[in-house]
């Protein structure tokens, strides 16, 4: 029986819950090590490491330096393993300032900074039918090319909002995008596998799988340009008011995900190892 | 000195005991958690609308009660009443979470210790026994996905919502997908029964093996209930007397005139009170105020939970097993809540 373990750095769980949400594990493969879960000291050898949170303390980064040396494989599951997610909005200067008199923070805001990752499974947090796709190792295994595309909402051509008023409006109509009722989603380039689970309800995608396939090999520029020309097709808000409003907290939580770095020197994560 | 560390586990976060000893003797025991991202700080700043979907990531176990009282605090702050049916569709994700939380913090975290066992995933020695736990893993999984497929009806996403907003939510619950919920929580219903009261011969048998509930200091309690039990989602937060008296109730803005707050030497978490006494929250507190329900089985185990423990019960313990009869509480009214319409045009008051 194949051995997993998970190795929670500083996170929420959401992670966690997740993949006590897709059961199926539970007959095929041997946990041996969560300890959300089971009363466990110690890492045993295994051959995936499913790795969770961010990198916020020097404990964080001992114990995923020590543990990833007892895996074959190891994954990075989530936002914040992934660009630091939660975790990295910590970094904020004011923020530092005030945590630094309490403990040394460690700035690393993805952990593939610090160790090889084999595999990247985004989203906050990923479905449990992705966390089966990335422990069975589905080759044929293909998430949906954007949220969009799970989303199935009508795109009406003379629904063209002129400001970004969606929460202000008080209503949302079902069936009907996003995008044409002025709120800032994003799903159009996101990756999907998330069955849309935001949007269809009626809340805007803020892009916590990542970029699509499209995006992911280039500068996070290339993210920003796409979303910018979705919302010159579809709508008449002024492009300075989108810019702004992509460059809030919340967006930024997910918005860098992935094409962070490319264009920076550092070599992008090849789109074959994200699920 | 000798200092022992004893990491904790089948917890959320990351915890630890600390022990120090001198000569044999115990000097100091501290309980560590530390965690800290910043929420407070980094939220500053922050689109209003936006704070109700990131603070759910201060934690994936209790993610909706985040949500929820995120939207309440700026509705409080917006003078903001939401329409009735957005009410029940929070309450609705409410006992989700519960349903969700009070099963995982059973079934997953301390059913364990009760089998003698690392986890619940943990292949038993001997054929029997493996039997035993396979059954109770399997069963407690699913009524766990069940409390986690109402989060998502009722809350949109499966871990941390987005169906709440400012002024209401973004959209109802269709007939058929409310049907669907109730055949699904109709069917858990029994199960859930069956864990608890398997759990229940546990702790029982586990308890007099300790010798001890544990620690059983008279205490106040306090709770967002209704009066009855009927409404978790409650803006009057109630507080009993060691001697089982509702004798106090204000409303959430007025807090600071009711709870102390203070930092100590032995705790990161500081100490909250009320009236300088010690206050407990939670299950227990839930369970010493909440009046009968109205339905079979929570009545039942409420009744049981009473005629063996008393009212109030005191000893801490008796936290895990008063999460047994929310859990079944949460169901029975779920089901009910689920039989009226949740999808019709409802205009703001």
């Amino acid at each position: 029986m194949k051995r997993f373990a998970v190795l929670q750095l500083s996170g929420c769980s959401g992670c966690e819950m997740a993949l006590l949400n897709a059961e199926e594990w539970m007959d095929d493969f041997d946990l041996g090590y969560m300890t959300l879960v089971m009363s466990a000291y110690h890492v045993p050898e295994v051959e995936v490491l499913l790795v969770t949170g961010g990198v916020r303390t020097e404990e964080d980064l001992y114990r995923l330096r020590r543990v990833v040396r007892r895996a074959e494989e190891v994954v990075a599951v989530g936002t914040c393993a992934i660009s630091g997610g939660i975790a990295n909005l910590g970094n904020r200067p004011e923020v530092r300032e005030v945590f630094l008199t309490h403990e040394k923070r460690i700035h690393l805001p993805h952990i593939d900074t610090v160790v090889t990752v084999d595999c990247y499974l985004p989203g906050c947090p990923p479905t449990p039918e992705l966390y089966m796709a990335v422990l069975r190792k589905e080759s044929d295994f293909k998430a949906a090319t954007s949220v969009c595309q799970e989303c199935g909402r009508n795109k009406p051509k003379d629904m063209r909002p002129t400001q970004l008023l969606g929460f202000q409006q008080g209503e949302v109509l079902p069936d009907v995008c996003l995008v044409n009722q002025g709120y800032l989603c994003i799903g159009a380039s996101t990756r999907g596998g998330c069955r849309a689970l935001c949007t269809i309800p009626g809340y805007p995608c803020v892009g916590c799988r990542g970029p699509s396939n499209a995006f992911i090999e280039k500068e996070s520029e290339a993210w920003f340009t796409s979303i910018h020309r979705v919302f010159e097709h579809m709508t008449d808000i002024p492009p300075e008011e989108i810019e702004a409003a992509l460059r809030s907290p919340q967006l930024s939580l997910f918005l860098f995900q992935f094409a962070d770095y490319a264009g920076g020197g550092q070599a992008p994560r090849h789109k074959d190892q994200v699920v | 000195m000798t200092t022992l560390t004893f990491p904790l586990s089948r917890i959320e976060g990351h915890a630890q005991v600390v022990i120090e000893t001198r000569d044999g003797e115990v000097h100091s025991a501290h309980f560590k958690a530390m965690e800290l991202r910043g929420f407070e700080y980094f939220l500053q700043g922050t689109p209003a609308e936006e704070m109700p979907v990131i603070v759910p990531r201060i934690c994936g176990v209790c993610s909706t009660a985040h949500h929820l009282a995120a939207v309440g605090a700026l509705e409080d702050a917006y003078q903001v009443t939401p329409p009735p049916l957005a009410t029940k569709i929070r309450e609705l994700m409410y006992l989700g979470q519960l349903i969700q939380n009070q099963a995982t913090s059973l079934f997953v975290f301390t059913l364990p210790d009760r089998l003698g066992l690392t986890s619940i995933f943990e292949h038993a020695a001997d054929a029997h026994s493996e039997e035993v736990r396979a059954k109770i893993a399997g069963r407690a999984l699913g009524v766990r996905r069940a409390g986690t497929d109402l989060i998502t009806l009722a809350g949109g996403q499966f871990i941390h919502p987005i169906k709440a907003v400012v002024g209401g939510v973004t959209s109802g619950i269709t007939p058929e997908a409310a049907a669907e919920m109730r055949t699904q929580l109709e069917g858990v219903l029994p199960l859930a029964c069956e864990l608890y009261d398997h759990y229940w011969e546990a702790s029982l048998a586990m308890g007099e093996r300790l010798g001890t509930w544990g620690d059983d200091s008279p205490a106040y309690y306090v709770a967002a209930i209704g009066g009855r039990r009927d409404n978790y989602y409650s803006d009057v937060i109630r507080v009993m007397s060691p001697d089982g008296v509702i004798c106090d109730s204000f409303h959430p803005r007025d807090f600071r005139h009711y709870l102390t707050f203070e930092d100590t030497d032995y705790s990161y978490a500081g100490r909250t009170s009320y009236k300088g006494e010690l206050i407990r929250a939670n299950s227990l507190a839930r369970v010493n105020m909440g009046e009968p329900a109205g339905t079979v089985y929570t009545d039942h185990y409420l009744r049981r939970f009473r005629e063996t423990f008393g009212r109030p019960a005191h000893a801490i313990m008796l936290f895990d097993l008063a999460r047994g009869v929310e859990l079944v509480y949460s169901l029975e009214r779920a089901l009910a809540i689920l039989e009226e319409p949740l999808d019709n045009e409802d205009m703001a008051p």
